[in-house]
C-alpha cells in the first residue's frame, strides 16, 4: 500500500461502485426526467433487504440475494406508482421537492424498521484481499467493478438495440412525442425504476460486503453525483468513463492532498470536481444539449 | 390581494400601505403584543422554542426569496448559515468585536460564499443548481474542519462569550429572545419589501421564464446571483444569531440534512410567499416539538418502538408531508389559508 500506483488502482475500482450508482441515476433519469435524490436511500434499503434476508431470516445467499434484488425493484416501481405517477407532466420543481420528501421519508422508515445501531452486512462476496504483485484490492471491489462493466454494457444493448430500450429512450427524449408515437411513458417510467432499485441493491452489496453499516451510508448516493454529471446525465455507457475519470482523480487527490490537509480529502474532491464540471460543462462528457425555445 | 368591501386607495401612500384597514391593525398590534410578552405569559419553554423558530424563520426566509421567488432551488442554506455563524464567531472570540458587527458580517460573507455558487446559475439550472449547492454543503464541512485552527477550532468548534452592549450581556433565554425577534422582524420586513420592489418582480419573472424574463430585458444572470446573495445573507445572519444563541459553533450544526428541512418547511408554508415561509417554519417547528414531546410517551407506552423513535417519527412526518403536499397541494398551506380568508369575506355569497 502507500504506492502511487495503488491508490490510482484502488480510485478506479471505488470509481466503478460509484459508476454502478450513477448508473441507476441515469437509468431514471433518462426516461422520466427525474433526478432521484433519493437514491442513497434506496441503496441503503437494498443493503437492510440483504441484512434482513441472510442475517434475521437466516435465508442461504442464493435465496436471500434474489429476494433482495426483487424486492428492490418492486420498491421502486412502488415509489414510481405512487408518488411519481400524480406528478407526471408538473414542473421540474415539483419533481426535486417530492424526491427530496422521499429521501427524508425513506430515511424515517429505515430508522423506524431497522434501527439507527451498527449492524454488520453479511459476507455475500468472498472477502480475501486480491493480491496483484504488490497491489492490493478489496475483492469485493473488484467483482463490482466487472460486475459494473458487465451492467454497463448490457444496459448500452438494452436502451440501444431492444424494442422497449428505444422506446425507453424515446420517453428519454421528449415524453408528449414518445406519448404521441403511441409510447407507453408510464410503463418506461416503471420500468426504469425497477432496474434502477435492482441496480442499487446490486451496490449496496458490492459496497457494504462484510462492513459495518448504519443508515448512513447512505451518503454514497451524493459521492455518486460527479460521476453522473461528469459522464453526462443521459449517458449510459459514459458513466464507466465518468466514473473511472473521478475514481482515479480522488486516489490522485488523496495520495497528493492528504499529507498537506491531514486526511479527508477523498471525501470532498469529488464535489470539488462537480462544481468544476458544472461551470465549465454542465452536460457532461456524453450529455444530450437541449434547446430552450420560450 | 383583495380587500373587504370598502377599502379604496386614494393616494398612492395608500395603495402602497403594507397594513390598510383597521382590523389588519387591531390584529397587527395583537401579534406584537403577545410576541413582546412571550416571556411573560407562559413557560420558559415557549421562550426558548419561539427563539428557535425566529432563527429558523431567517433562514427560510433567505431559502423562500433563493428558491421560492427567484426559483433557485438551493439545497445549501444550511452552508451557508454555518459561515454566517463562523465568521461572527471567529470575528468575535478571536477580535473581540461587538456582535452589532459581526452579525452583520457574517451575513456578508455567508453573502459572497453563496453568491459564488450561484454564479454556476450562469450556465445551469434546475436540479443542476441543487447539485452545486450540495456541494458547497460538503465544501464548506470540509473547509470549517481543515482551516487553520486559530480560525475556526477545526474540530473542537469556536465558543462564544455572549453579545453583550456595554455592561448589558444578552445571556438569558429571555434577552436573547428580544434580540432575535428584533432582527426577524427587520429580516421580515424587509423581505416583504423586497417582494413588492422592482427586485422582487424581476426575482419573480425569472422563475417563471428565464428565458422570457431575458428577452424582456431582465438581466437574468444578475438576478439569479442577486438571489443567492440576498438569501445566503439570510441565511448568514440566522447563523450568526444562533452562534449567539448556542454560544458555540461547530461544523456538525450545519449539515445538508438541516438545508432538506428548511426546503420542507418551504414546500409545507408554500412557495413564493413570505407569509407561507412564516407558516411553514412556525407548523413544522411546533411539530417537531410535539413530536419530541410526545415521542418518548408514545415510546414509553410501546417499548418495542425504541427510543430512535422520535428522530424517525420526524423524518417520517416531515417526509410524508413534503409528499402530501407536492402531490394534492403545490402551492402550500399558505394558499389554503388565502382561500379560507376569502370565503370568510365574501361569506354567504360563493364568490
Amino acid at each position: 500500500m502507500g504506492s502511487l500506483l495503488s491508490y490510482v488502482a484502488n480510485g478506479a475500482l471505488t470509481g466503478l461502485l460509484y459508476a454502478l450508482i450513477a448508473m441507476s441515476f441515469v437509468i431514471i433519469y433518462r426516461s422520466a426526467r427525474v433526478f432521484n435524490f433519493a437514491q442513497g436511500e434506496i441503496v441503503i434499503v437494498g443493503a437492510f433487504l440483504v441484512w434482513t434476508f441472510m442475517s434475521a431470516f437466516d435465508l442461504s445467499v442464493w435465496v436471500s440475494v434474489p429476494l433482495a434484488l426483487l424486492s428492490s425493484m418492486l420498491l421502486g416501481v412502488l415509489i414510481e406508482r405512487v408518488i411519481l405517477r400524480p406528478l407526471v407532466g408538473e414542473e421540474l420543481f415539483a419533481f426535486v421537492m417530492v424526491t427530496i420528501g422521499l429521501l427524508i421519508f425513506i430515511r424515517g422508515v429505515v430508522l423506524v424498521a431497522w434501527g439507527p445501531e451498527i449492524r454488520f452486512f453479511p459476507v455475500v462476496l468472498p472477502v480475501a484481499a486480491v493480491k496483484l504483485g504488490s497491489l492490493v484490492f478489496d475483492r469485493a471491489l473488484v467483482i463490482g467493478g466487472v460486475a459494473t462493466l458487465v451492467v454497463a454494457a448490457i444496459a448500452s444493448w438494452f436502451f440501444n438495440h431492444t424494442q422497449l430500450g428505444l422506446e425507453m429512450t424515446a420517453v428519454a427524449e421528449d415524453h408528449q412525442t414518445a406519448l404521441s408515437l403511441g409510447i407507453s411513458v408510464k410503463r418506461s417510467i416503471a420500468v426504469s425504476w425497477a432496474i434502477s432499485g435492482l441496480l442499487s441493491t446490486m451496490a449496496a452489496i458490492i459496497f457494504l460486503n462484510g462492513k459495518g453499516m448504519t443508515f448512513l451510508a447512505s451518503d454514497i448516493g451524493f459521492a455518486a453525483l460527479p460521476v453522473a454529471l461528469l459522464a453526462g446525465l443521459e449517458s449510459i455507457g459514459g458513466v464507466v468513463l465518468g466514473g473511472l475519470i473521478v475514481g482515479i482523480a480522488v486516489g490522485l487527490a488523496s495520495y497528493f492532498l492528504d499529507p498537506i490537509f491531514d486526511g479527508g480529502v477523498g471525501a470532498v474532491f469529488p464535489f470539488v470536481i462537480m462544481v468544476i464540471i458544472l461551470l465549465i460543462r454542465p452536460t457532461g462528457l456524453f450529455g444530450w444539449k437541449t434547446i430552450e425555445r420560450i | 390581494m383583495t380587500f373587504p368591501g370598502g377599502v379604496h386607495a386614494e393616494t398612492y401612500q395608500q395603495d402602497r400601505a403594507l397594513i390598510r384597514t383597521p382590523w389588519q391593525w387591531l390584529w397587527f398590534a395583537g401579534l406584537i403584543a403577545v410576541l413582546l410578552l412571550l416571556p411573560f405569559l407562559g413557560a420558559n419553554s415557549a421562550v426558548g422554542i419561539a427563539t428557535v423558530i425566529g432563527i429558523t424563520l431567517i433562514a427560510v426566509l433567505g431559502l423562500q426569496l433563493t428558491s421560492g421567488c427567484a426559483g433557485q432551488i438551493n439545497m445549501g442554506q444550511s452552508a451557508f448559515m454555518g459561515v454566517g455563524a463562523y465568521a461572527a464567531g471567529a470575528l468575535a472570540t478571536n477580535l473581540h468585536w461587538s456582535f452589532l458587527l459581526t452579525i452583520p458580517i457574517g451575513g456578508i460573507s455567508a453573502a459572497v460564499f453563496g453568491a459564488v455558487f450561484g454564479l454556476a446559475a450562469l450556465r445551469i439550472k434546475g436540479f443542476y443548481l441543487a447539485l452545486t449547492t450540495i456541494a458547497a454543503q460538503y465544501i464548506f464541512t470540509f473547509a470549517m474542519l481543515k482551516l487553520p485552527k486559530k480560525w475556526f477550532g477545526q474540530s473542537e468548534g469556536l465558543r462564544l462569550d455572549p453579545a453583550a452592549l456595554g455592561s448589558f450581556a444578552f445571556d438569558t433565554d429571555n434577552r436573547i429572545y428580544y434580540l432575535v425577534l428584533a432582527v426577524v422582524a427587520l429580516m421580515t420586513y424587509g423581505a416583504w419589501g423586497l417582494m413588492r420592489s422592482r427586485t422582487g418582480r424581476a426575482f419573480i419573472a425569472v422563475r417563471d421564464n428565464d428565458n422570457a424574463a431575458e428577452v424582456i430585458g431582465i438581466n437574468v444572470f444578475y438576478y439569479k446571483t442577486l438571489s443567492f446573495f440576498i438569501g445566503a445573507f439570510y441565511a448568514g445572519i440566522a447563523g450568526a444569531l444562533w452562534a449567539y444563541y448556542v454560544r458555540y459553533v461547530q461544523a456538525d450544526q450545519f449539515t445538508l440534512w438541516l438545508s432538506v428541512w428548511y426546503v420542507g418547511m418551504l414546500i409545507v408554508g408554500g412557495m413564493g410567499s413570505i407569509l407561507g415561509a412564516i407558516i411553514g417554519t412556525v407548523v413544522i417547528r411546533l411539530m417537531q416539538e410535539l413530536i419530541t414531546v410526545v415521542g418518548p410517551m408514545v415510546a414509553d407506552v410501546l417499548p418495542t418502538l425504541g427510543g430512535q423513535f422520535v428522530f424517525a417519527a420526524m423524518n417520517m412526518l416531515l417526509g410524508g408531508l413534503i409528499i402530501l403536499f407536492v402531490i394534492f397541494e403545490p402551492r402550500g398551506l399558505v394558499h389554503r389559508w388565502n382561500i379560507l380568508k376569502e370565503s370568510y369575506r365574501i361569506w354567504p355569497f360563493p364568490h
